[in-house]
């Protein structure tokens, strides 16, 4: 009498039916389509709102549309953004704008506050290099990369319609 | 003369065999998991890999750990290898295609393919590693104790063909394959697969290499081209075992247009392939089972079970040929 009262042929059967329930799942794999996709070859599509790699991007009219004023770099909880403010007649603009992607956690938060738009995510996050400096990212760089690689889903704008509280909540507050 | 040439081919043939053994096996694992295998070299499919596989071997620093016992260490793959090869001596391919069709045929091999164990415990003793000898210990202690339960049931072919010679064997099974009798055939067939695993030291009776806590058993210390004696040795062994199942079992050579030794061949290697998968295809379904639990299994249930077989085979064969009254 084995120890968990089945007695042997109870726990002959209780194996029998566990190997066949096991040679059964690897059977049914086996003339399964592999699910693997050959990456550098060829791409899975990637969900819309991927976080990739940061870049900046050109407005509707084609200026840079980052206006340096700094709320991505304040909000940037590692601090990987350093931005230096140009004063214009019209706008502001960044005079510099460096980016340590190396030390990115990829939180997407520069994205929700930036109000003009500027910095957006890339459907891409092929990083390895074999220099760091290679990570650390400049302006041009990074206008580059943006036009280099598929935006993501989420700009700032939309980001915070998507968060705003809903109309009726806040008339009540309003009371 | 042409005895050491016939050797020479048939030893170069089963190397470049196993050699693509190791490629079956993982294309076939991988696709068990959804994945592909090998891909990238050679292309259709990584048909190359095992070639780079062996020139990244060849090239590979020898490291000798200073404690080893050298002339033991170095010594074991070659042991652990020998056996191995030697058991395709008597394994008949074909009629009148095989090295030498002994009259003990399954003797030698039962008695050669054992030696194994020997060079096994070279490599884990010599290593002078506790992973190794911890190992190399518990891989004696499990194929002594399946060593008995696959002689029982390579005994019952035996029994029903009334000869030791391989292929005598397998021309007794020209009516019906041994598998293929009723009950005797499919219990002798499925404790063979059992005992094969088990003395293969495949999953799920792998304590000996048991990756988690041994890291890789006995070969822990091994690189460069030993490492590769003891895998092809390892390989080399579990090919003969499905040789020995489909000579026992399968009907060895036999099948449509076997008279031609080519074809015969053909159906030989494919039944030979057939088991190997089925090793495999275990390997891949189960999870390891405790050191307790493979001795219980042997010695309780393998033992007995396969003695009564034997047994039972022998009543039937003197019934069939009328010596019982």
């Amino acid at each position: 009498m084995s120890r968990n009262g089945m007695g042997f042929w109870g726990e002959t059967r209780q194996t029998a039916r566990a190997v066949a329930a096991a040679m059964t799942v690897t059977l049914k794999n086996l003339f399964r389509k592999p699910v693997t996709v050959h990456y550098p070859d060829v791409v899975r599509p990637y969900p819309d709102r991927l976080r990739g790699i940061l870049a900046l991007i050109y407005d509707e009219t084609g200026e840079e549309a980052c206006i340096g004023c700094r709320l991505c770099e304040y909000v940037c909880p590692p601090r990987v953004i350093k931005v230096e403010m140009l004063k214009g007649e019209k706008r502001n603009y960044a005079k510099t704008f460096t980016l340590e992607l190396y030390a990115c956690e990829f939180c997407e938060l520069c994205v929700q506050v930036c109000p003009t738009d500027a910095i957006i995510m890339l459907k891409t996050f092929d990083l390895a290099t074999s220099d760091r400096r290679e990570l650390l990212l400049d302006k041009d760089r990074l206008h580059a990369l943006g036009t280099q690689f598929e935006n993501s889903w989420a700009t700032g704008t939309k980001l915070r319609e998507m968060q705003r509280p809903p109309k009726a909540a806040k008339a009540e507050a309003a009371e | 003369m042409r005895d050491v040439i016939a050797a020479f081919i048939l030893l170069n043939a089963v190397v470049l065999i196993v050699t693509y053994l190791t490629y079956v096996e993982r294309k076939f694992a991988a696709r068990m998991q959804s994945r592909i295998g090998p891909y990238r070299v050679g292309r259709p499919h990584g048909w190359l890999q095992p070639i780079a596989d062996a020139i990244k071997l060849l090239i590979k620093e020898d490291i000798i750990p200073a404690l080893a016992d050298r002339p033991v260490y170095n010594l074991a793959p070659i042991v652990f290898l020998i056996p191995s090869l030697l058991i395709f001596a008597t394994i008949p391919f074909a009629p009148g295609l095989g090295l030498a069709d002994l009259n003990i045929g399954i003797l030698f091999f039962l008695a050669v393919s054992s030696l194994e164990i020997v060079g096994l415990f070279m490599g884990g003793w010599g290593s002078n590693n506790k992973y190794a000898l911890l190992s190399a210990m518990r891989g004696v202690n499990q194929i002594i104790s399946y060593e008995v339960p696959f002689v029982l049931t390579a005994l019952i072919p035996v029994v029903l063909a009334g000869s030791l010679q391989l292929s005598a064997i397998v021309e007794a099974q020209r009516g019906l394959w041994f598998v293929a009798y009723p009950i005797i055939g499919q219990l002798a067939f499925i404790a063979f697969v059992i005992a094969t695993i088990a003395s293969e030291n495949r999953v799920p009776f792998d304590i000996l290499e048991a990756e988690s806590e041994l890291v890789a058993g006995f070969r822990v210390e091994y690189s460069g081209m030993k490492f590769a004696l003891i895998q092809l040795a390892e390989y080399t062994h579990m090919f003969g075992v499905s040789c020995l199942g489909a000579l026992l079992f399968l009907g060895g050579w036999l099948g449509p247009g076997s008279a031609h030794p080519v074809v015969g061949a053909a159906w030989f290697l494919l039944k030979a392939l057939f088991i190997f998968l089925l090793v495999t295809w275990v390997r891949w379904s189960f999870v390891r089972i405790r050191v307790d639990q493979i001795l219980g299994l042997s010695w309780k249930v393998l033992l007995p079970a396969t003695l009564i077989l034997l047994m039972a085979t022998g009543f039937w064969v003197a019934l069939r040929s009328g010596h019982v009254a």
